[in-house]
């Protein structure tokens, strides 16, 4: 069965009454799974008409929501993401081709929660938070603590992502690279970095483990302008596989050869600011 | 195929009355039930792009997009973007250029250069390299169907 | 279309080109027929395991289930084109994962596959081997024990789990390289690239009430899809009709069957028609794909650039099935001396049985991988002595009159023009900006192929309107035959290529052509069309003497459809006239046959010592050199080529817009041979990525910028107005040329496909 609810309060609900039942955002994932019979879902609960997931809002302290349904090219396009914040639209952006961007959804890809994916190393980088809705009302997690596995995230059974929020804007630079075999391919690796001139620097490392790779102790060497010891920590940290895309031996490798480029772009667009 | 859900379609400007299974795919509903097959199944993962069409103006992989969930929205295929008795400027850009070869992937590539021509009249050569990586072809290397619409916008008027 | 009446040369718009750019070109699944079923396949899930028994009452109970087909209801023996080893479904042993054991037939294609899922098979696993050096081990398992005993077309050397061996000799190679002021010596090793065509297999069969099939397929050749399928059937040809929809490209992999045999079985057991259309997955998975290959190359010059020695000894993945091995492997083993005067030769291959999937025809046909290892030992050497690339190939390119390996003299060759035509177009490019972090280089390679080979039939007659029907079993599989046929009778009778039409390829009524492979449709078929279509002006004229009262000698062909009288602008007769005076008066209608086995030099046993060569007879080289510029990135080894130039002496273009189609389309595929693509295989012997988003092709951002094709016209003197083939050209220097671009950017070399941005680092900084 394919329900297509008009509330949020109702796409909730038949979630929860279903526990094989999953929500449908852009499709992208969701049915070339189904397609591949990876999955086999009681139901599916379409997000298309729920008008909270649809929505890109300034919030009273300049945080930025972007609901769950917000394409993947309009999370590229958006103007508002400059300076730290570049590092998500520079990730939506190296997702797939346009025809994908054009259908996948912020929300589902977060969800889904592939460590190959391009969104969550950019999320924790710039300290965004995942906006979750449940029968028991809503909450608001960092993306830290949200992506934790091979396509696990902290949502309990019936809980849907609603929205991503960004912490108010910064003064800094942001960057995210992604080396891939070609075009829009998932990444091999990936490294996003965002530096505020106020301070604050994280790099977080993306596919190379069940999920982002990132240490305090690396981002205090790179503070300290430290570059190689960063990348050794988190090459060491990182828990890579072997699969078609690459080797886990390579991935480590060259961690510490990219956070150098990346560090040193984002460093460049700091000084020209 | 028995099917067990009712929708109304909306395809290249008529309106389609379908008995579908819930998870059929539009690529499935176009190709089977409405014998509309200048969409084509390439791999059914949405990576090659050759089942392109317009939902709602925009390009989307119809393998990837549950017929159920396209109501809402305008569907248009390659057969509603030809007339039965003349090329458009853009297909006859795609025959003089030589951009065709097994024409696999051409349905699914004129599905995506018409969106990008109806975003922007005049794109660059990057720009349209942009917009045809969303389709893979194997038999032209590209370069024939980047000249196609690079030619075209040259000799429009500005 | 065009109004021109001597369209050769003119880059004339397809044929097809409206229907593929309306969508209503019909491939095999876009074909539908009444009370259609849908077929679906059981793969094996073991590398190489006895099939003990199967169980089918699960699936047959299936609502919507028709018909079930195992190895029990086909009676043939082993068929196979070269070796006799291959049943149309696995019989009491499966021998690569994902084998066809069982094909159904179901109302739709979900039923299908629920039912194919429902089959359970007894297996009795047994050890597997998966790498040449597994296949070579001295106790290694057998693939197929029964090898001695299959049947060869040829001596082939069989042991054990070598299918084949081949070698060529020239000269007196073990005293040559103490003469070598400089040797290399290097292994290389290639990976198994897939065709990935577009369109994925399929057929649909159908059984009229006499029993007759007719056979629609995504194919390369009707008249081999009648024969194999007839074979496997064990029914007389004359009861299957094979047709051609429109294609959705081959290169190679439709040459041989894939379903054809399993729709028309389901077909004949139902009574119905049957669909079967593979998934993009099982495509992956039960085809064919190119011949890993491991290339020991050893190449030797004197210090003034002169090449003097080569010896390759060449080792092919053949996988389970023989399939076009022996051919791969002996043009592999012809090719690797490369287009070079290198008096002394030792080249020598083997391919073995590995239980994984088949290996078979791709564009280049072995000469990718033989190129690979050659082309990189002549930019070694270039480097060497300090002696240009382009330079050290000119020194020792073959030219007209010279042998190529084995003995056969070169009609025609326009290499030494390619060279120079490519240095000049590289030496007058414009300079790219340069990226930080990235080294630039540009890597060089030239190489040689055939176009005529085996034999092609056609059919031409005159019709009443003074219009022209063409009649060739010649398959169109995106290339564009259709048209480049079309314009060589076009032009032969001064008509526009309107008032010629080009007949569907029909089993039961199209002459017979091997299949469109090895570059040779515009060759062969061109030179039967050609030949056909003279044979028509002749009696045109004939007839036009008998009606004007004088002699043909007199006369002379106009442009559209007219015969004239020489000097005398107004006297002509219409061919419609000419054609109703044969049909009413004399002679009856005008028609024109031609037929043809290629019949170029053979190779000359005395002047080589030649073993184990499964063809028979190929030629009419053509000739290509290429140049790539390419950019490492130093942090990461990744490689992108920024732009090529690719020569080609191809004879004469018929149709220089699709000639360059053939070269730039090949090139791309061949990039994605030298730096992305690779079929992998774990220690099960399971394919691990027969995906797209695990099997990574080229996409236009992958692609060069730009891709010159440079052509060059020799003209060949047995080709049609000159002209031979380039389908496969533009593939087989790629990856040559990009490793040569890499270590001109780098001073490092890799020696193995895919140059995966690992391998690139690997070389560039050492190994972890």
């Amino acid at each position: 069965m394919l329900y297509r609810p008009q509330s949020l309060g109702e796409a909730v609900g038949l979630l929860t009454s279903d526990p094989n039942a999953r929500p449908l955002a852009g499709g992208v994932s969701l049915v070339a799974m189904l397609n591949a019979r990876l999955i086999e879902p009681s139901a599916l609960v379409s997000l298309a008409r729920v008008a909270e997931l649809h929505g890109i809002v300034t919030l009273a302290d300049n945080a930025l929501r972007i609901g769950a349904m917000t394409r993947h090219r309009q999370v590229a396009e958006l103007s508002e993401l400059i300076r730290p914040r570049a590092v998500l639209r520079q990730a939506a952006a190296a997702i797939a081709n346009p025809t994908i961007r054009g259908m996948g959804t912020i929300g589902g890809s977060v969800a889904l929660s592939d460590p190959a994916a391009d969104y969550p190393a950019a999320l924790v980088a710039m300290s965004a938070s995942i906006e979750i809705a449940g029968s028991s009302g809503s909450r608001c997690l960092a993306a830290a603590d949200f992506f934790l596995d091979w396509y696990t995230t902290a949502l309990a059974p019936g809980e849907l992502v609603t929205a991503v929020h960004l912490p108010p804007p910064a003064d800094g630079a942001g960057v995210y690279h992604k080396l891939a075999r070609v075009a829009g391919d998932y990444a091999i690796v990936s490294v996003a970095l965002t530096i505020e001139t106020a301070g604050k620097i994280c790099a977080v490392i993306g596919a190379c483990g069940p999920r982002p790779v990132w240490l305090e102790t690396a981002n205090a060497e790179l503070a300290r302008g430290n570059v190689a010891a960063a990348g050794d920590l988190l090459a060491a940290a990182s828990d890579p596989l072997d699969d078609s895309r690459a080797s886990a031996s390579y991935r480590r490798r060259v961690i510490p050869r990219m956070l150098a480029r990346a560090f040193a772009e984002a460093k460049a667009l700091v000084r020209a600011l | 195929m028995i099917g067990s859900m009712d929708v109304m379609l909306t395809v290249n400007g008529e309106q389609r009355a379908l008995r579908i299974e819930p998870f059929e795919t539009l690529l499935s509903s176009l190709r089977d039930r409405l014998r509309l097959t200048a969409a084509k199944r390439g791999c059914n993962q949405g990576v090659c792009g050759a089942c392109s069409v317009l939902i709602g103006g925009q390009p989307a992989r119809a393998c990837l997009s549950l017929t159920a969930n396209c109501v809402d929205h305008e569907i248009t295929t390659v057969e509603g973007l030809s007339t039965p008795l003349a090329l458009s400027p853009l297909q006859t850009a795609m025959v003089r250029a030589g951009a065709i070869q097994c024409g696999f992937c051409t349905p699914g590539m004129l599905i995506t250069l018409t969106a990008l021509l109806e975003e922007r009249a005049h794109p660059t050569r990057e720009e349209i390299r942009v917009a045809v990586s969303s389709n893979i072809c194997r038999c032209t290397g590209y370069q024939k169907i980047i000249d196609a619409v690079a030619e075209m916008v040259e000799t429009s008027p500005a | 279309m065009t109004d021109i009446h001597t369209s050769v040369g003119h880059s004339v718009d397809r044929l097809d080109a409206a229907d593929k750019v309306t969508g209503e070109a019909q491939y095999v699944d876009d074909l539908y027929r009444p009370g259609m079923l849908h077929g679906a396949i059981l793969g094996s899930t073991h590398a190489h395991a006895k099939i003990r028994g199967y169980k089918l009452d699960a699936a047959l109970a299936i609502a919507g289930v028709a018909a079930i087909v195992t190895a029990d209801d086909f009676s043939t023996a082993r068929t196979g084109a070269f070796c006799k080893d291959e049943l149309p479904l696995a019989k009491g042993k499966t021998i690569y994962l994902g084998e066809p054991i069982a094909a159904i037939a179901a109302s739709d294609a979900e039923i299908a596959g629920r039912a194919a899922r429902a089959i359970e098979i007894d297996y009795e696993p047994l050890p597997a081997v998966l790498t040449i050096d597994e296949a070579l081990a001295v106790d290694a398992p057998l693939v197929h024990e029964d090898l001695v005993n299959y049947t060869k077309i040829a001596p082939s050397f069989s042991e054990r789990n070598v299918l084949w061996q081949c070698r060529l000799e020239e000269g007196k190679i073990d005293s040559a390289w103490a003469q070598c002021d400089v040797v290399v010596e290097d292994v290389f090793e290639t990976a198994a690239q897939h065709h990935m065509y577009m369109e994925p297999c399929g057929a649909l069969a159908e059984v009229d009430r006499s029993g007759r099939l007719t056979i629609w397929s995504s194919c390369q050749s009707v008249h081999l899809v009648q024969q194999r399928t007839a074979e496997w059937l064990s029914i007389p040809m004359g009861r299957i009709r094979a047709l051609a929809p429109k294609i959705g490209g081959g290169f190679g992999a439709k040459g041989g069957l894939h379903v054809q045999h399993l729709a028309a079985a389901l077909a004949l057991k139902t009574g119905r028609p049957v669909k079967m259309v593979l998934s993009r997955v099982e495509d992956f998975e039960i085809v064919r794909s190119r011949h890993p290959a491991r290339v020991v190359m050893k190449t030797g010059a004197k210090s003034d650039g002169t090449l003097l020695a080569r010896e390759a000894s060449i080792f092919l993945d053949g996988g389970a099935y023989a399939d076009e091995s022996p051919t791969v492997l002996s043009f592999a083993v012809l090719m690797a001396r490369g287009p070079y005067r290198i008096p002394h030769l030792r080249s020598r291959g083997l391919v073995v049985y590995t239980n994984k999937l088949k290996a078979g025809a791709f564009r280049g046909f072995g000469n990718p991988q033989v190129t690979f290892a050659g082309e990189s030992q002549i930019d070694r050497i270039a480097e060497k002595l300090g002696i240009h690339p382009v330079e050290l190939r000119l020194r020792n390119a073959v030219a007209a009159g010279d042998q190529w390996a084995g003995g056969q003299t070169l009609q025609a060759c326009g290499l030494r023009e390619c060279l120079t035509k490519l240095r000049d177009a590289v030496e007058a490019a414009p300079e790219l900006p340069f990226a930080p972090q990235h080294r630039r280089g540009v890597g060089y390679s030239a190489f040689a192929h055939i176009s005529g080979l085996l034999s092609t039939g056609c059919n031409i007659y005159l019709r009443s309107d003074g219009s022209v029907a063409v009649n060739t079993g010649v398959v169109d599989i995106g290339q564009g035959s259709d048209t480049v046929l079309t314009q060589i009778c076009a032009d032969a009778l001064m008509l526009t290529p309107e008032r010629v039409s080009f007949a569907s390829p029909d089993s039961d009524s199209s002459p017979w052509n091997w299949k469109t492979a090895a570059s040779r449709v515009t060759y062969m078929a061109g030179r039967v069309v050609l030949a056909a279509t003279i044979e028509v002006r002749d009696k045109i004229l004939r007839q036009a003497g008998e009606i004007m009262e004088c002699s043909a000698d007199d006369l002379e062909i106009r442009p559209g459809g007219l015969v004239g009288l020489k000097g005398v602008a107004a006297k002509t007769v219409t061919f419609a006239q000419i054609a109703s005076h044969a049909i009413a008066r004399l002679g009856g209608p005008i028609m024109g046959a031609s037929s043809l086995l290629f019949d170029g030099e053979r190779l000359d046993p005395k002047r080589a010592l030649i073993e184990g060569f499964a063809f028979g007879n190929l030629g009419a080289y053509t000739f290509g050199a290429q140049a790539v510029e390419a950019e490492v990135d130093e942090v990461t080894g990744a490689v992108r080529v920024l732009r090529v130039w690719s020569a080609h002496d191809v004879g004469r273009a018929i149709n220089p817009r699709m000639v360059e189609g053939q070269i730039q389309g090949g090139f791309v595929q061949g990039m994605g041979y030298a730096l992305t693509e690779e079929m992998q295989w774990d220690e099960s012997g399971r394919l691990t990525n027969p995906t797209l988003m695990d099997y990574k092709v080229p996409t236009a951002l992958d692609a060069p910028l730009e891709i010159h094709p440079l052509i060059i016209e020799d003209p060949e003197p047995s080709g049609p107005f000159g002209a031979k083939g380039v389908g496969e050209s533009g593939l087989i220097g790629a990856a040559a040329s990009i490793a040569n671009a890499i270590a001109n950017a780098t001073g490092k070399r890799v020696h193995q496909l895919p140059m995966t941005p690992e391998r690139v680092l690997d070389a560039l900084i050492g190994e972890d």
